[in-house]
């Protein structure tokens, strides 16, 4: 989906630094630490197409050839789509870099993949889709 | 909002804007490459990403549009932009500072809405509303944070006869000139009114007084009182904006809504 992609490195960074920290229906801080920043490079899962959050899961291999796969929270499908994204603009098997942040409770999901957030995707090309969501949600004050 | 808060928030907006304008090129040409090969969807699509990138889209502009008997008609697809956040300082009493001190010292970890339920009234969330206006009835369709509607009754209807704490409370409206006043009563005091958590009680009296100047801004005029939990009564303004090429869409907060069991504050 080339076209998902072009329209989100055209639109995604305005989105994400503008609108993002203003679209999730919790809190980022009681959640997700801000101060636990995590890189991941690997191998898209799938993109999970759900509600209130959209999760990218992404494969991970260690030197010994064990993988790892993550969990990375994203915006809403809503704030996705209107960012010119669909189901399909994540392809299983593509290479990307992850940047996110670390669950507090440090706790798997249920399926047993690690749980982050992502606050940017990079493609194999350099090009880089940023997506993300709630970071600095709530103001300390 | 903190003063910081907002300002980041701008600058990120203001930078996002000169960002966002270099790969239009780009853009364009992959749209193009789209549409000849899915057909129609794909330029709306272009439209929905682009107005939704910056701040500075253009809301539309022109008169406001009348209902058949000469009133405004607010109809339309509003985003509430970032005046969701703009409350100012609600006065509280003491056990409602406490309280407020406490969900900021938890986080947030509690918000309703955090569990899918309706953020209630006055408060919204970043989220899309729907107004559709007849004569005699005004609803409200909320895109999130779950599926909650409002009903305001244009028809000279009084307030229910106490139908016990609900979330979005009961509304009736009349009009005074060009502006449609609401009243909205019996209202539960589980919602907060902000997402760091600024309570109120099941006393909570909105009356809101919605403007149409133009046909791209809906200004709304809140005032608040609530004698269980504030000293006195507080006003606020927040102005919506038209979105006239989007559309409210599904959102069904609960389908996968994990963060529940992770939310652990501190």
């Amino acid at each position: 989906m080339t076209f998902n992609f072009k329209a989100t490195v055209a639109t995604g960074f305005g989105l994400f630094a503008a609108v993002a920290p203003m679209l999730a229906h919790h809190s980022f801080a009681a959640e997700y630490d801000s101060a636990k920043t995590v890189t991941v490079k690997g191998t898209i899962n799938k993109l999970s197409w759900v509600n209130p959050h959209a999760y990218v899961f992404v494969d991970v291999k260690d030197s010994s050839g064990k993988v790892t796969t993550w969990a990375f929270e994203s915006l809403s499908p809503n704030a996705l789509s209107r960012q010119g994204w669909n189901r399909n603009s994540l392809k299983q098997g593509e290479e990307v870099t992850v940047e996110g942040y670390m669950a507090k409770d440090g706790r798997p999901l249920a399926d047993g993949s690690i749980h982050a957030n992502s606050r940017a995707i990079t493609r194999a090309d350099g090009r880089k889709v940023f997506v993300g969501s709630s970071a600095d949600d709530v103001p300390s004050k | 909002m903190s003063k910081h808060h907002l300002t980041s928030v701008l600058s990120a907006i203001a930078l996002a804007a000169t960002i966002s304008l270099l790969p239009v090129a780009s853009v364009a040409q992959s749209d193009a490459k789209a549409d000849a090969k899915s057909g129609k969807g794909k330029a709306a699509q272009k439209e929905n990403a682009a107005d939704f990138q910056s701040a500075s889209t253009p809301t539309p502009t022109g008169p406001a549009p009348k209902m058949p008997d000469g009133k405004p008609d607010l109809s339309g697809v509003w985003t509430p932009g970032l005046s969701f956040t703009q409350l100012g300082q609600v006065p509280l009493q003491p056990w409602a500072e406490e309280l407020y001190r406490q969900r900021r010292a938890n986080l947030s970890k509690d918000d309703p809405e955090g569990h899918c339920l309706p953020a209630g009234v006055p408060r919204i969330s970043p989220f899309l509303q729907k107004f559709v206006q007849t004569p005699t009835l005004l609803v409200i369709l909320d895109e999130g944070n779950i599926h909650s509607y409002r009903q305001v009754f244009l028809d000279g209807r009084p307030h229910l006869d106490d139908p016990g704490p609900l979330w979005m409370g009961d509304s009736i409206g009349r009009w005074d000139g060009d502006t449609l006043v609401v009243d909205t009563k019996f209202l539960n005091d589980k919602t907060w009114l902000n997402g760091q958590g600024l309570p109120h009680s099941d006393e909570l009296h909105v009356v809101e007084r919605f403007k149409r100047p133009d046909l791209g801004h809906l200004e709304i005029e809140i005032t608040m009182e609530d004698p269980k939990a504030f000293t006195k009564p507080h006003t606020f303004t927040r102005t919506y904006l038209l979105r006239p090429t989007w559309e409210i869409q599904e959102y069904v907060c609960n389908e996968f809504n994990i963060d529940a069991e992770h939310l652990v504050g501190k």
